[in-house]
Protein backbone atom coordinates (compact mmCIF):
# COMPACT_ATOMS: atom_id res chain seq x y z
CA UNK A 1 0.00 0.00 0.00
CA UNK A 2 1.61 3.50 -1.00
CA UNK A 3 1.35 6.65 0.57
CA UNK A 4 2.32 9.80 -1.14
CA UNK A 5 4.97 11.68 0.73
CA UNK A 6 5.55 15.53 0.23
CA UNK A 7 8.23 17.32 1.63
CA UNK A 8 7.21 21.02 1.40
CA UNK A 9 10.24 22.61 1.75
CA UNK A 10 10.26 25.91 2.40
CA UNK A 11 8.19 27.49 5.16
CA UNK A 12 4.66 28.94 4.60
CA UNK A 13 1.81 30.69 6.05
CA UNK A 14 -0.44 29.55 7.98
CA UNK A 15 -3.39 30.44 5.67
CA UNK A 16 -1.37 28.31 3.00
CA UNK A 17 -0.98 25.57 5.18
CA UNK A 18 -4.29 25.08 6.36
CA UNK A 19 -5.28 25.49 2.81
CA UNK A 20 -2.98 23.08 1.17
CA UNK A 21 -4.20 20.26 4.11
CA UNK A 22 -7.59 21.11 3.17
CA UNK A 23 -6.83 20.72 -0.45
CA UNK A 24 -5.28 17.50 0.15
CA UNK A 25 -8.25 16.59 2.18
CA UNK A 26 -10.46 17.31 -1.30
CA UNK A 27 -8.11 15.76 -3.97
CA UNK A 28 -7.94 12.71 -1.95
CA UNK A 29 -11.92 12.59 -1.28
CA UNK A 30 -12.50 12.84 -4.92
CA UNK A 31 -9.55 9.80 -5.55
CA UNK A 32 -7.85 12.39 -7.71
CA UNK A 33 -4.90 12.26 -5.32
CA UNK A 34 -3.64 8.98 -3.07
CA UNK A 35 -3.84 9.20 0.71
CA UNK A 36 -1.00 11.41 1.86
CA UNK A 37 1.64 12.55 4.31
CA UNK A 38 3.01 15.57 4.32
CA UNK A 39 5.50 17.66 6.04
CA UNK A 40 5.89 21.10 6.52
CA UNK A 41 6.49 24.49 8.90
CA UNK A 42 5.32 27.94 9.59
CA UNK A 43 6.97 31.54 8.42
CA UNK A 44 5.56 33.61 9.42
CA UNK A 45 4.92 32.14 12.77
CA UNK A 46 1.64 31.90 13.06
CA UNK A 47 -1.10 30.97 16.34
CA UNK A 48 -3.53 28.28 15.30
CA UNK A 49 -6.82 27.43 17.33
CA UNK A 50 -9.44 24.61 17.45
CA UNK A 51 -12.18 24.64 15.16
CA UNK A 52 -14.69 25.18 18.31
CA UNK A 53 -12.77 28.30 19.87
CA UNK A 54 -13.28 31.60 19.52
CA UNK A 55 -9.88 33.07 17.75
CA UNK A 56 -10.91 36.34 19.55
CA UNK A 57 -11.36 35.53 22.96
CA UNK A 58 -8.03 32.63 22.66
CA UNK A 59 -5.46 35.27 20.58
CA UNK A 60 -4.63 38.70 21.34
CA UNK A 61 -4.84 39.58 17.16
CA UNK A 62 -3.13 42.96 17.89
CA UNK A 63 -0.29 41.75 19.73
CA UNK A 64 0.56 38.83 16.87
CA UNK A 65 0.05 42.14 13.85
CA UNK A 66 2.66 43.99 15.79
CA UNK A 67 5.02 41.06 16.24
CA UNK A 68 4.00 39.27 12.31
CA UNK A 69 2.32 36.41 13.84
CA UNK A 70 -0.76 34.88 11.65
CA UNK A 71 -3.61 33.58 13.62
CA UNK A 72 -5.70 31.22 11.86
CA UNK A 73 -8.67 28.70 13.20
CA UNK A 74 -8.15 25.35 11.96
CA UNK A 75 -10.59 22.57 10.36
CA UNK A 76 -9.81 20.31 13.75
CA UNK A 77 -11.09 20.62 16.96
CA UNK A 78 -8.32 20.98 19.79
CA UNK A 79 -6.58 24.17 21.68
CA UNK A 80 -4.62 26.97 20.97
CA UNK A 81 -1.25 26.40 19.36
CA UNK A 82 2.18 28.70 18.89
CA UNK A 83 3.56 27.36 15.68
CA UNK A 84 7.38 28.54 14.89
CA UNK A 85 10.11 25.84 16.13
CA UNK A 86 8.57 23.06 14.96
CA UNK A 87 8.24 20.56 12.24
CA UNK A 88 4.08 20.08 11.59
CA UNK A 89 2.80 16.61 9.81
CA UNK A 90 -0.58 15.97 7.89
CA UNK A 91 -2.00 13.35 6.85
CA UNK A 92 -5.03 12.62 4.84
CA UNK A 93 -6.49 8.58 4.05
CA UNK A 94 -10.12 7.53 2.74
CA UNK A 95 -11.96 6.00 6.26
CA UNK A 96 -11.62 2.45 6.73
CA UNK A 97 -7.90 2.79 5.72
CA UNK A 98 -5.55 1.26 8.34
CA UNK A 99 -4.72 4.54 9.72
CA UNK A 100 -8.24 5.57 9.40
CA UNK A 101 -10.68 3.13 11.69
CA UNK A 102 -13.81 3.70 12.97
CA UNK A 103 -12.44 4.30 16.53
CA UNK A 104 -11.22 7.01 16.51
CA UNK A 105 -8.94 6.92 19.47
CA UNK A 106 -7.03 3.68 17.86
CA UNK A 107 -6.51 6.36 14.74
CA UNK A 108 -4.77 8.68 17.12
CA UNK A 109 -2.57 6.11 17.92
CA UNK A 110 -1.81 4.26 14.92
CA UNK A 111 -1.09 7.43 13.48
CA UNK A 112 1.30 8.79 16.23
CA UNK A 113 2.92 5.25 16.42
CA UNK A 114 5.19 6.86 13.59
CA UNK A 115 5.79 9.90 15.90
CA UNK A 116 7.15 7.84 18.52
CA UNK A 117 8.98 5.48 16.44
CA UNK A 118 10.84 8.93 14.76
CA UNK A 119 11.66 9.89 18.29
CA UNK A 120 13.15 7.14 18.80
CA UNK A 121 15.08 7.56 16.19
CA UNK A 122 16.72 9.87 17.41
CA UNK A 123 17.24 8.65 20.65
CA UNK A 124 14.43 9.75 22.57
CA UNK A 125 11.83 7.26 24.33
CA UNK A 126 8.77 8.66 24.00
CA UNK A 127 4.77 7.36 24.36
CA UNK A 128 1.22 8.09 22.87
CA UNK A 129 -0.97 9.66 25.54
CA UNK A 130 -4.33 9.52 24.88
CA UNK A 131 -6.68 11.96 23.91
CA UNK A 132 -3.94 13.68 21.19
CA UNK A 133 -0.52 13.64 22.65
CA UNK A 134 2.77 12.28 22.34
CA UNK A 135 4.79 12.86 25.48
CA UNK A 136 8.75 12.17 26.62
CA UNK A 137 10.24 12.20 29.86
CA UNK A 138 6.47 12.69 31.68
CA UNK A 139 5.87 15.58 29.64
CA UNK A 140 3.96 16.71 25.75
CA UNK A 141 6.20 16.85 22.86
CA UNK A 142 3.73 16.79 20.59
CA UNK A 143 0.20 17.36 19.98
CA UNK A 144 -2.38 16.38 16.98
CA UNK A 145 -5.82 17.41 16.36
CA UNK A 146 -7.79 15.06 13.78
CA UNK A 147 -10.96 15.94 11.60
CA UNK A 148 -13.37 13.31 9.79
CA UNK A 149 -14.80 15.10 6.49
CA UNK A 150 -15.65 14.12 2.99
CA UNK A 151 -15.36 10.38 3.85
CA UNK A 152 -11.20 11.04 5.06
CA UNK A 153 -9.69 11.74 7.68
CA UNK A 154 -7.68 14.24 8.34
CA UNK A 155 -5.01 14.31 11.32
CA UNK A 156 -1.82 17.17 11.63
CA UNK A 157 0.11 17.28 14.23
CA UNK A 158 3.74 19.20 15.60
CA UNK A 159 6.60 17.98 17.02
CA UNK A 160 8.07 21.08 19.21
CA UNK A 161 11.61 21.76 18.45
CA UNK A 162 12.35 23.95 21.04
CA UNK A 163 9.49 25.96 23.25
CA UNK A 164 9.69 29.56 24.59
CA UNK A 165 6.81 30.40 26.65
CA UNK A 166 6.99 33.77 27.52
CA UNK A 167 6.81 34.68 23.76
CA UNK A 168 3.41 31.94 23.02
CA UNK A 169 1.63 33.85 26.04
CA UNK A 170 2.77 37.28 24.96
CA UNK A 171 0.55 36.50 21.55
CA UNK A 172 -2.79 34.73 23.67
CA UNK A 173 -5.14 36.35 25.89
CA UNK A 174 -5.05 35.27 29.49
CA UNK A 175 -7.87 36.08 32.10
CA UNK A 176 -6.01 37.86 34.04
CA UNK A 177 -2.42 39.65 33.56
CA UNK A 178 -1.38 38.72 36.85
CA UNK A 179 -1.82 35.12 36.10
CA UNK A 180 0.47 35.23 33.30
CA UNK A 181 3.55 34.09 34.65
CA UNK A 182 1.55 30.46 36.57
CA UNK A 183 0.65 29.68 32.76
CA UNK A 184 4.02 30.14 31.84
CA UNK A 185 5.19 27.94 34.54
CA UNK A 186 2.48 25.39 33.87
CA UNK A 187 3.63 25.26 30.28
CA UNK A 188 7.13 24.63 31.30
CA UNK A 189 6.31 22.08 33.53
CA UNK A 190 4.16 20.23 31.23
CA UNK A 191 5.96 20.98 27.79
CA UNK A 192 8.91 19.72 26.57
CA UNK A 193 11.13 20.10 23.23
CA UNK A 194 13.48 18.09 21.21
CA UNK A 195 16.39 20.62 22.36
CA UNK A 196 15.75 20.11 26.08
CA UNK A 197 15.42 16.26 25.71
CA UNK A 198 18.63 16.03 23.14
CA UNK A 199 20.44 18.76 25.10
CA UNK A 200 21.40 20.75 21.75
CA UNK A 201 19.11 21.93 18.46
CA UNK A 202 17.75 19.96 16.54
CA UNK A 203 17.25 21.29 12.91
CA UNK A 204 14.57 21.39 10.70
CA UNK A 205 15.73 18.80 8.64
CA UNK A 206 17.13 16.24 10.56
CA UNK A 207 14.26 15.91 12.27
CA UNK A 208 12.20 16.26 8.81
CA UNK A 209 14.28 12.69 7.78
CA UNK A 210 13.55 11.10 11.30
CA UNK A 211 9.85 11.42 11.11
CA UNK A 212 10.21 10.14 7.50
CA UNK A 213 11.86 7.68 8.90
CA UNK A 214 9.70 6.63 11.89
CA UNK A 215 6.13 6.55 9.84
CA UNK A 216 7.66 4.36 6.97
CA UNK A 217 9.24 2.13 9.55
CA UNK A 218 6.04 2.19 12.13
CA UNK A 219 3.80 2.03 9.37
CA UNK A 220 5.79 -0.59 7.41
CA UNK A 221 6.02 -2.96 9.91
CA UNK A 222 2.23 -3.08 10.90
CA UNK A 223 0.16 -2.03 8.11
CA UNK A 224 2.29 -2.62 5.03
CA UNK A 225 2.28 0.96 3.83
CA UNK A 226 5.51 2.45 1.55
CA UNK A 227 6.26 6.17 1.49
CA UNK A 228 6.73 7.37 -2.26
CA UNK A 229 8.00 11.03 -2.62
CA UNK A 230 5.57 13.15 -4.65
CA UNK A 231 4.72 16.80 -5.18
CA UNK A 232 1.49 18.38 -4.66
CA UNK A 233 -0.24 18.44 -8.05
CA UNK A 234 -0.78 21.92 -9.78
CA UNK A 235 -4.90 21.15 -9.01
CA UNK A 236 -4.66 20.62 -5.38
CA UNK A 237 -1.75 23.80 -5.18
CA UNK A 238 -4.17 26.28 -6.67
CA UNK A 239 -6.89 25.30 -5.02
CA UNK A 240 -5.08 25.88 -1.65
CA UNK A 241 -4.42 29.26 -2.25
CA UNK A 242 -7.96 30.06 -3.04
CA UNK A 243 -8.95 28.49 0.48
CA UNK A 244 -6.29 30.37 2.12
CA UNK A 245 -7.26 33.67 0.29
CA UNK A 246 -11.01 32.64 0.53
CA UNK A 247 -11.31 30.89 3.86
CA UNK A 248 -8.22 30.87 6.20
CA UNK A 249 -7.41 34.48 5.38
CA UNK A 250 -10.88 35.39 6.37
CA UNK A 251 -12.28 37.25 9.31
CA UNK A 252 -16.01 35.27 8.36
CA UNK A 253 -14.14 31.76 9.12
CA UNK A 254 -11.11 32.88 11.64
CA UNK A 255 -14.12 34.43 13.56
CA UNK A 256 -16.89 32.52 13.34
CA UNK A 257 -17.11 31.16 17.11
CA UNK B 1 -28.72 38.96 29.56
CA UNK B 2 -25.53 37.33 28.60
CA UNK B 3 -23.67 35.28 30.49
CA UNK B 4 -20.31 33.09 30.17
CA UNK B 5 -18.52 30.60 32.25
CA UNK B 6 -15.16 28.56 32.22
CA UNK B 7 -15.54 25.05 33.33
CA UNK B 8 -12.40 23.02 32.98
CA UNK B 9 -13.57 19.17 32.75
CA UNK B 10 -11.96 17.23 35.29
CA UNK B 11 -9.14 15.24 32.98
CA UNK B 12 -10.77 16.91 30.23
CA UNK B 13 -10.76 19.98 28.47
CA UNK B 14 -11.78 23.13 28.99
CA UNK B 15 -15.29 24.25 28.11
CA UNK B 16 -16.37 28.14 27.57
CA UNK B 17 -19.52 28.67 27.42
CA UNK B 18 -22.11 31.50 26.65
CA UNK B 19 -25.61 31.79 27.10
CA UNK B 20 -27.80 34.95 26.19
CA UNK B 21 -31.69 34.57 27.27
CA UNK B 22 -34.40 36.70 27.42
CA UNK B 23 -37.92 36.51 28.74
CA UNK B 24 -36.89 32.98 29.86
CA UNK B 25 -36.13 32.10 26.68
CA UNK B 26 -32.47 31.04 24.97
CA UNK B 27 -31.60 33.32 22.38
CA UNK B 28 -28.36 31.74 22.02
CA UNK B 29 -26.18 29.06 23.60
CA UNK B 30 -22.58 28.69 22.56
CA UNK B 31 -20.10 26.21 23.84
CA UNK B 32 -16.42 26.83 22.99
CA UNK B 33 -13.17 25.01 23.84
CA UNK B 34 -10.32 23.32 23.18
CA UNK B 35 -12.52 19.50 22.60
CA UNK B 36 -13.07 17.89 19.76
CA UNK B 37 -16.36 16.88 18.44
CA UNK B 38 -16.99 14.01 15.46
CA UNK B 39 -18.59 14.96 13.04
CA UNK B 40 -18.17 19.35 13.83
CA UNK B 41 -21.35 19.89 12.28
CA UNK B 42 -23.33 17.53 14.52
CA UNK B 43 -21.99 19.34 17.53
CA UNK B 44 -23.08 22.57 15.53
CA UNK B 45 -26.23 21.55 15.19
CA UNK B 46 -27.19 20.32 18.21
CA UNK B 47 -25.72 23.89 19.51
CA UNK B 48 -28.02 25.76 17.15
CA UNK B 49 -31.28 23.57 18.26
CA UNK B 50 -30.82 24.68 21.85
CA UNK B 51 -31.82 28.19 20.46
CA UNK B 52 -35.99 28.79 21.56
CA UNK B 53 -35.40 26.64 24.56
CA UNK B 54 -37.12 27.63 27.86
CA UNK B 55 -33.81 28.43 29.82
CA UNK B 56 -34.93 26.11 32.27
CA UNK B 57 -34.42 23.13 30.54
CA UNK B 58 -31.56 24.14 28.76
CA UNK B 59 -29.67 21.58 31.11
CA UNK B 60 -31.73 18.36 30.17
CA UNK B 61 -32.27 19.85 26.73
CA UNK B 62 -28.64 19.77 26.02
CA UNK B 63 -27.56 16.34 27.91
CA UNK B 64 -29.93 14.91 25.23
CA UNK B 65 -28.82 16.92 22.31
CA UNK B 66 -25.21 16.22 22.48
CA UNK B 67 -25.38 12.35 23.13
CA UNK B 68 -27.77 12.04 19.86
CA UNK B 69 -25.52 10.03 17.30
CA UNK B 70 -23.29 10.06 15.35
CA UNK B 71 -22.00 12.59 17.29
CA UNK B 72 -19.33 11.74 19.81
CA UNK B 73 -17.01 14.71 21.74
CA UNK B 74 -13.54 14.20 23.28
CA UNK B 75 -12.41 15.68 26.27
CA UNK B 76 -15.58 16.69 27.30
CA UNK B 77 -18.73 14.58 27.58
CA UNK B 78 -22.79 15.82 26.97
CA UNK B 79 -23.33 15.54 31.12
CA UNK B 80 -20.16 17.98 31.47
CA UNK B 81 -21.84 20.41 28.48
CA UNK B 82 -24.95 20.11 29.75
CA UNK B 83 -23.98 20.85 33.55
CA UNK B 84 -22.14 23.74 32.28
CA UNK B 85 -24.91 25.39 30.52
CA UNK B 86 -26.86 24.75 33.29
CA UNK B 87 -25.01 26.77 35.67
CA UNK B 88 -24.41 29.53 33.26
CA UNK B 89 -27.69 29.71 32.54
CA UNK B 90 -28.88 29.51 36.40
CA UNK B 91 -26.52 32.62 36.43
CA UNK B 92 -28.89 34.64 34.11
CA UNK B 93 -31.58 34.43 35.72
CA UNK B 94 -29.49 34.74 39.27
CA UNK B 95 -30.01 38.54 37.97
Amino acid sequence: MKLRLIDSGPASSGPINMGIDEAILGSVSSRRSPPTLRLYRWAPPCVTVGYFQSLEAEVDIEACRSFGVDAVRRLTGGGAVFHDAEITYSLVVPLGHELAPADILESYRRICAGLVRGLALLGIEASFEPINDVAAGGKKVSGNAQTRRQGCLLQHGTVLLDLDPERMFSLLRVPAEKLKGRLIEDVKARVTSMRALLGRELPYDEAADALRRGFAEAWGASYGIELENAALSEAEAGRASALAAERFASKEWNCRR
Amino acid sequence: MISRLDYKVPGGKLLRVEVEVESGVVLRALVRGDFFAHPEECFEAAEGELAGLPVDRLAEAALSLFSRPPLSIFGASAADIALALGRTAHETQAH
